[in-house]
């Protein structure tokens, strides 16, 4: 027995797949002027040793560390978070550009002895008794690889510690994960306490079995339906969004 | 020193059928699994607030087993099976666990005494070997987990599960860098490792107490790939690559039967067939039931070989139709009874066939999961049975072999991105050795350098 699947099924993710390959649309957004394209087809490709060899080259030339930083590393690293936005790439690509130009932005700050200013601070977190942290290790090199710093807390972080982190760092947004319903209360508790100790940032929260109802029954809670929506977030609060209009854009339930 | 699978229970793909396995289980209040019938095995997840205490937890579980068992005799059902997938609270404390599956066993009896339904209880004790950001395999934790499984055993769980984490720590870094032999290490190689260990003697445990040893699965790190590849349009993993993650699953799955455990295998274990296929042992599958829990692309195609047919998990609450454990525990057996119409008929192998047919095409990770592929990853497990790296490679070898022959006849179509990722993996895997010791220390260093939570000495019996 067997069947012609056409009428059974459609492979969506075949049908819409773009006429140009990613690498002939990653090389048509690389640009133009040398050692840039250089360097951002090596975070492009993950690849740390080549990005280090044309940062090495570029500063043995005079160019100056940490402006390769903001002129070099982080535009190259757009053109791998841009064309994953548009589904052109996959997830692993910008893990392991991230690493690339992780790599480099260390490199250029030891050649420099100075450190560049971050777009903003965020902590992250995963919830109290739960281990499942693979959806934080993705928010968290999502947020790194636009520029912001991370405090990452880990996984089975008490409440504690969540709200001790919040005060030291002051950081525009706080994550926290979890895959499983029996952990997630603890975002409430967090809130609570952040409440108490008035602080107002916007709290996003996602993962496993957290929904967008739960998210939304605390004040500065925001559902982030994918990890993806970390960045956005946070560039949003950067353009002014107050936790009302984060809640319009981000509740899409 | 435990027996490797080097050979196959089945014969030929085509003998492989729903409800029925070559070595059936029986558990203690008349429910046989793999006798030739299939059953549903339901799961629920307590409300988050009856966490808070142990009184609040027990009342839960007492509410929602009675409210299955109702259901069940209400709608005229002859068996039914529960799984108790354990919040950390019950495992941490294993009191909490063995009352509670004492509290559910003593209302199966009832049932069981009265209307004369046939029923399993299967505990599932969390692995809770972890300390914040490092896994913890080896010691207290892994003596509170021991003393888990006694409990529930006392309490009489009929068989006993876990969900395993051995290896994950690398696993978790490797899938979100496309890094097969990574997969292969951690999975294969780290994982089975585990297996080992904790299936010996949750098996001996088992045998102690006159339960049965179930099986584990490879949740932590297939279903993580699985989910993380999601649906067609998401773009976190390929497809191709999700899939060589459950193959690779199916070697260190496996251990756990070499290790003493004789099914039914748990819900989540997708590689399941192609275990059910080596070693006769029956399984329990999810798929269409279980999209309370999560989404996936081999709804129907999933039942194909079950013995006992989950839903995953739900959390208890109020719908329409009953209670949430009520309104999943009759659509499983439903299904159930439509399978074993199928069997009484004579048409079980037709619908078999249906299930599959349904969705072999719908992706590649179906595709290979189909009894007839799976099947053939199963032998290319056992023809290295003896070495636990060599038939994870063969798995891996086996699927890339099978997706990329299926072009020829054109019904699976793949994206160029899943094509692409899949040479990549071929490359990858043609560029390995053959040797374990030298794949193992090769692996040691490169991982031990570049995961930082990697703890090879202090994890794994070496």
């Amino acid at each position: 027995m067997d069947i012609d699947p056409s009428k059974i099924l459609v492979r969506y993710n075949v049908q819409k797949e773009k006429a140009q390959s990613p690498d002939q649309m990653a090389a048509e957004m690389f640009p133009k002027a040398e050692p840039a394209r250089t360097i951002a087809k090596a975070i492009y490709d993950g690849e740390e040793d080549e990005v280090i060899e044309g940062l090495e080259k570029a500063i043995g030339k005079g160019a100056d560390a940490i402006k390769l930083i903001d002129d070099v590393l982080m535009p190259g690293m757009k053109i791998v978070t841009d064309l994953y936005d548009q589904g052109v790439i996959f997830l692993p690509n910008v893990m392991m550009a991230a690493d690339a130009m992780l790599e480099g932005i260390e490199y250029c700050k030891e050649s420099s002895g100075s450190a560049p200013k971050p777009k903003g601070v965020v902590v992250c977190h995963v919830a109290e008794g739960d281990v499942h942290d693979i959806g934080k290790t993705i928010v968290a090199a999502l947020l790194r690889a636009d520029g912001y710093k991370v405090v990452d807390l880990g996984r089975d972080v008490p409440v504690d510690e969540v709200i001790a982190a919040v005060k030291k760092e002051s950081p525009m947004m706080l994550t926290g994960t979890a895959l499983m319903t029996t952990t997630m209360y603890a975002f409430k508790e967090i809130n609570d306490r952040l409440l108490e100790s008035g602080i107002h940032i916007p709290f996003q929260c996602g993962g496993g079995a957290v929904n967008q109802d739960f998210v939304a029954s605390y004040q500065l809670g925001i559902y982030g339906e994918e990890a993806a929506d970390a960045p956005k977030m946070a560039n949003a609060i950067l353009a002014g969004k107050g936790l009302a209009q984060l809640k319009d854009m981000f509740h899409k339930h | 020193m435990v027996k490797r699978y080097t050979s196959m229970a089945y014969k030929n793909a085509d003998d492989m059928i729903f409800g029925t396995a070559v070595h059936p289980v029986k558990a203690e209040l008349g429910l046989e699994v793999g006798a030739g019938y299939v059953t549903a095995e339901v799961n629920y997840a307590p409300r988050p607030e009856a966490g808070v205490s142990k009184e609040k937890l027990v009342s839960e579980y007492r509410k929602l087993t009675t409210d299955i068992l109702a259901r069940a005799v209400q709608i005229g059902f002859p068996a039914v099976s529960l799984e108790t997938e354990h919040v950390e609270q019950m495992t941490n404390n294993p009191t909490w666990g063995g009352e509670i599956a004492h509290v559910q066993k003593t209302i199966l009896e009832e049932y069981h005494e009265e209307y004369g339904i046939k029923c399993g209880l299967r505990h599932t004790p969390g692995d809770i070997r972890e300390d914040r950001d490092l896994l913890a395999l080896i010691g207290k934790k892994y003596d509170t987990l021991m003393e888990s499984f006694e409990a529930v055993a006392d309490g009489g769980a009929d068989f006993l599960s876990i969900e395993t984490m051995g290896g994950k720590e690398v696993f978790d870094y490797a899938v979100l860098r496309n890094d097969v032999p990574g997969m292969i290490y951690s999975i294969g190689c780290l994982g089975g490792m585990d297996m080992e260990m904790i299936w010996t003697d949750i098996t001996k445990i088992a045998k102690k107490k006159n339960r049965i040893s179930a099986g584990d699965t490879d949740c932590a790190q297939a279903n993580t790939a699985m989910f993380v590849g999601g649906g067609l349009l998401d773009k976190n993993l390929a497809h191709t690559l999700a899939i060589l993650a459950r193959v690779i699953a199916g070697s260190r799955t496996l251990v756990g039967y070499e290790s003493g455990a004789v099914g039914p295998g748990k819900d989540c274990g997708y590689e399941n067939t192609i275990i059910k296929a080596i070693t006769g042992c029956p399984i329990a599958q999810e798929g269409k039931t279980a999209t309370c829990a999560h989404a996936d692309v081999m709804g129907n195609l999933t039942m194909q070989c079950c013995d006992l047919w989950s839903n995953e998990s739900v959390e208890y609450h109020g719908e329409f139709g009953g209670t949430s454990v009520q309104c999943w525990s009759q659509t499983l057996n439903m299904d159930a009874a439509l399978m074993n119409t199928a069997i009484q008929t004579g048409n079980a192998k037709m619908l078999r066939d249906l299930m599959c047919l349904s969705d072999k095409y719908r992706d590649p990770q179906g595709y290979v999961l189909a009894y007839d592929n799976a099947f053939k990853v199963g032998q290319a497990i056992v023809k290295d049975g003896n070495d636990l790296y060599l038939r994870a490679k063969n798995a891996v070898v086996e699927t890339i072999k099978i997706l990329e022959a299926s072009k020829k006849e054109g019904k699976l179509l793949m994206s160029r991105f899943e094509q692409n990722a899949l040479a990549d993996a071929k490359a990858s895997i043609d560029a390995l050795t053959n040797e374990k010791d030298t794949f193992m220390s090769d692996s040691l260093a490169k991982y031990k350098a570049e995961v930082k939570v990697f703890r090879p000495e202090a994890n794994y019996k070496w």
